[in-house]
């Protein structure tokens, strides 16, 4: 493939991924959530999104089956895959988050995460199956006739765009006294709860808010690859999510964009840059392996990630109306 | 300086003995139980707590003054029985909701939030901000900076007060031991309690710098928080609380002057049997 | 009528896969509080070993025992040398899941590596079969069945008779309890990983003897029905974990019988979610607290 393209292809892939760990950050990083089930969450988007975008199954000659098919217009598809994502999380956060111990917290949602993935395989009539879906039209690709090369870069433009929007909710979040809330869950919810903390709340609020995220990643990128199959969003999927965030930097949205750009984007990616060499499943496996020797490695040596947490200060104290000086965080103008 | 107990009370210091709920009593327990699979923590514990002053909770080991700590703060539900706070019954409150009427709770082991700065516990420690809302995704720093500054400027002098002014900025799990027992005591005074609920705080540390918490506690009453206090060292008990209540083998078994109850044969009997 | 006592016999045949494994898997857990979420592919790399052997020529038996070595000295050197060193690091509960999942993975990708994508079957020259009323057992489900009677009742024997088996449930209880008492946890624990380990191993040849063919994810497919089977039973518990065993698959069976076969694990599945969320102790589980990992 040629470098131009293998750059677009990128660059989309980077601002789903972006998206993908800004979520995860925020349930994990920030607020402690072991989410090992966020690929369903991902992957309620992109079927949203398919599902909505294509047209009636009928019409497919039935070699597709699925519900839904109302051949919506861009950009409603993605949205509605946020949307649902959301409902989705807040479902199932109020079964499943509870105060429990991390490990078993881990198990309940990785556990979620096979279940749905059979539960999908089964109801071939819902998302068509073991097959997945295909076809799926890639947005706006008739109106703007242009090159694939032309249309990726066009596409990654907009998933930028549809980041920095997010980045605005989750910097309003994150450096906020509600993320700061949000991080006494993680540290301590007993502690936090004997404060005033509504811990249950708290928790459900970033599950959600991440869980829409996810879908709306999910919707992104199903609109670029055009198809969706369980056997691409099985739990080894959150794996690669989690493990980008863990090396990023957990806890902070740098961090997260830069395990994205890593691992994501530069190692699973990466590969299609990598001529082909032994058995078409060799290349795969042995990312595979090298996402999971770098989750090890990070795990013992640099648990914080590339970028840690920063610092948080709050502006100094002034006894007269001084300018700032240097006032990073959570600062005040000198004069209302 | 410690400001006045908080509005959502209507009372202010000790003098006001008479609070909204009219009771001299803020705190009673009633009949009690707790089991946990088979085994009976607490078995009818009925005791109430006086308004303003400390009240030492203690009793031998396996007494179940944890059980009641964590029944009175909420971490707990009682399998029967009834608890009253300030007039209003709180049985089936769930932890957050006591705190934010003023029912504050510490933990006998470290719980600071370890990442996040000594600040940022203090300030994290105020109830219901308005920046902690959900709303602030819609709304943006404009609606809590200020907040946000007068609880800076409280907090900094509350960690002046308890001589941790120069940490403010050092993560709340590099201190030591002694530095974060005053951290949580003065993090607790952030939450604007009514009644301090104090589990074993100089637990763990060397005996002058228990003199250093108990004055800092005697201080901190003196300003009109109630507390109750468990702890193991009788002469602490002695000279800090003003009434003890007895606990042992899930029951109350005494109350009244630490002098008087020391030597009644029921206590001695239950120390000695444990 | 008949229906379910078919569904009933199958079920009892899973169920003796499953006690195999969740025996070893418990008391992975229950002595080192540890999530072993590798457990289920260090039983494809058992079966795959076994395979080598029993394709060179060599019966069953020899693949079974093959297995419970390589289960065994895999388990023991993961425990020793990876493991051990990241709880020693300070590594808390769920960085230790992140670990165990990324050797999961390691584990998984390098057999895809070694032996490719295709299914691989034993060669079973294992006819016969009898006829329990309207319940066929086959032979080989006839010998899984022995095995792991066989195995249960050594595994019994072993728990309540020896000094290591004392040593080990002690140390399941409270880790820090039974260093007080002197006994010497790191060995407990390292026999606990070879033990165990050889449990996993032969539980990855069954499995596979059962499933006939199998392939790099086969193992970490049955991972979560071990895990429910675990859990319900209590964590360490052994016993709790045979008779959870025997549950969870008929359990799994009847669902296939009287729905969608494809339905089948996901009724096991919600059997450990439901476990985790109302009852985390299981049915024979001490008390649970957050156990700190000894």
């Amino acid at each position: 493939m040629a470098l131009s393209g293998y750059l677009a292809t990128s660059f989309v892939y980077l601002g789903v991924y972006v998206l993908a760990c800004w979520a995860m950050n925020l349930q994990y990083g920030v607020t402690g959530i072991y989410n090992l089930a966020f690929i369903i969450f991902q992957s309620a988007g992109a079927y949203t999104a398919a599902v909505l975008s294509l047209g009636p199954s009928s019409q497919n000659s039935s070699f597709q089956q699925y519900i839904g098919g109302y051949r919506l217009p861009f950009p409603l598809p993605i949205l509605a895959g946020a949307v649902v994502a959301g409902v989705l999380s807040l479902v199932v956060g109020l079964v499943v988050l509870r105060r429990l111990r991390s490990d078993y917290q881990a198990i309940v949602m990785l556990t979620l995460s096979v279940m749905a993935s059979l539960l999908v395989i089964s109801a071939v009539p819902l998302f068509n199956g073991p097959a997945g879906l295909s076809l799926v039209p890639q947005p706006l690709a008739t109106t703007f006739n242009v090159s694939p090369v032309t249309y990726s870069w066009l596409y990654g433009g907009f998933c930028a765009g549809l980041c920095l929007i997010v980045y605005v909710f989750v910097r309003r979040i994150t450096s906020s006294p509600l993320g700061r809330a949000l991080r006494t869950v993680r540290e301590n919810d007993a502690a936090a709860a004997a404060l005033g903390k509504n811990v249950n709340a708290l928790r459900l609020f970033s599950f959600v808010a991440g869980g829409a995220i996810a879908g709306l990643s999910g919707a992104l990128l199903v609109g670029y690859i055009g198809v969706w199959a369980p056997s691409t969003w099985g739990y080894a999927e959150t794996i690669v999510v989690l493990t980008a965030v863990i090396i990023g930097g957990s806890g902070n949205d740098a961090g997260a964009f830069l395990g994205a750009l890593l691992v994501p984007v530069l190692i699973v990616q990466g590969s299609t840059f990598i001529p082909q060499f032994g058995p078409p499943e060799l290349v795969p496996a042995l990312q595979w392996i090298l996402i999971g020797v770098l989750g090890l490695v990070f795990v013992y040596f640099w648990p914080r990630g590339i970028i840690p947490e920063r610092l948080r200060r709050f502006a100094p104290e002034r006894p007269t109306h001084e300018p700032l000086l240097g006032a990073e965080r959570s600062g005040s103008p000198t004069l209302e | 300086m410690l400001e006045p107990v908080p509005a959502a009370t209507g009372a202010s210091g000790a003098a006001s003995l008479v609070a909204s709920g009219g009771q001299a009593e803020l705190l009673v327990l009633e009949d009690l139980h707790k089991s946990f699979g088979g085994v009976r923590a607490v078995a009818g514990a009925t005791l109430s707590v006086p308004r303003g002053q400390i009240t030492g909770l203690i009793g031998p080991n396996g007494a179940g003054k944890s059980t009641v700590v964590g029944l009175i703060g909420g971490s707990l539900r009682p399998d029967t029985g009834r608890i009253e706070f300030d007039g209003r019954p709180i049985t089936g409150l769930p932890a957050y909701r006591r705190a934010r009427l003023g029912l504050v709770r510490t933990y006998q082991l470290s719980s600071e939030f370890r990442r996040l700065t000594v600040l940022e516990n203090m300030v994290a420690a105020a109830p219901m901000q308005r920046g902690e809302r959900f709303r602030v995704l819609l709304q943006g720093r404009r609606a809590w900076r200020d907040e946000e500054r007068q609880l800076a400027s409280k907090a900094r002098g509350l960690l002046d007060r308890f001589a941790l002014g120069d940490k403010e900025n050092e993560y709340a799990g590099n201190l030591s031991g002694g530095q974060k027992r005053l951290l949580e005591i003065a993090r607790s005074l952030m939450a604007r309690p009514v009644l301090l609920l104090l589990d074993e705080p100089m637990a763990g540390v060397n005996p002058t710098f228990s003199r250093t918490i108990e004055r800092y506690l005697a201080e901190v009453n003196e300003e009109g928080v109630s507390m109750v206090l468990v702890e193991h060292e009788l002469d602490v008990v002695e000279r800090l609380c003003d009434s003890v209540v007895v606990m042992a083998r899930g029951e109350v078994i005494a109350r009244g002057d630490m002098s008087d109850v020391r030597s009644r044969p029921e206590v001695r009997n239950a120390y000695l049997v444990g | 009528m008949n229906t379910l006592v078919q569904a009933i016999g199958f079920g009892l045949v899973s169920a003796a896969i499953i006690a195999v494994a969740a025996v070893g898997f418990t008391m992975q857990f229950g002595v080192t509080n540890i999530l072993n979420l590798a457990y289920g592919d260090v039983m494809t790399a058992s079966a795959y070993i076994g395979y080598l052997v029993n394709n060179a020529g060599l019966s069953i038996a020899y693949s079974l025992v093959v297995g419970a070595v390589v289960g065994g000295a895999l388990s023991l050197a993961l425990n020793r040398y990876l493991f051990r060193r990241y709880i020693r690091h300070g590594t808390q509960l769920f960085g230790m899941i992140v670990v165990t999942l990324s050797v999961a993975v390691i584990i998984q990708n390098i057999l895809l590596v070694s032996f490719g994508p295709s299914f691989f079957v034993y060669r079973i020259p294992l006819g016969g079969g009898i006829k329990l009323g309207p319940a066929r057992f086959s032979g080989v489900q006839l010998v899984i069945m022995a095995i792991a009677v066989v195995t249960m009742a050594l595994v019994h024997v072993g728990l309540t008779r020896t000094r290591l088996g004392k040593c080990m449930r002690a140390t399941a209880c409270d880790a820090v309890l039974a260093q007080t008492c002197g006994v010497f946890t790191d060995r407990v624990v390292d026999a606990a990983w070879l033990l165990s380990g050889m449990l996993c191993g032969l539980a990855g040849v069954v499995l596979v003897l059962s499933t006939t063919a199998f392939q790099s994810t086969t193992g970490s497919e049955f991972l979560i029905l071990i895990v429910a089977a675990a859990m319900l039973g209590g964590v360490g518990q052994a016993h709790g974990a045979m008779i959870a065993a025997v549950i969870v698959g008929v359990i799994t069976s009847i669902t296939a019988a009287y729905s969608n076969p494809s339905y089948q694990d996901i009724a096991g599945f919600g059997v450990l979610v439901i476990v985790l969320l109302w009852r985390p102790r299981g049915l024979f589980g001490k008390v649970e607290g957050e156990r700190g990992i000894p």
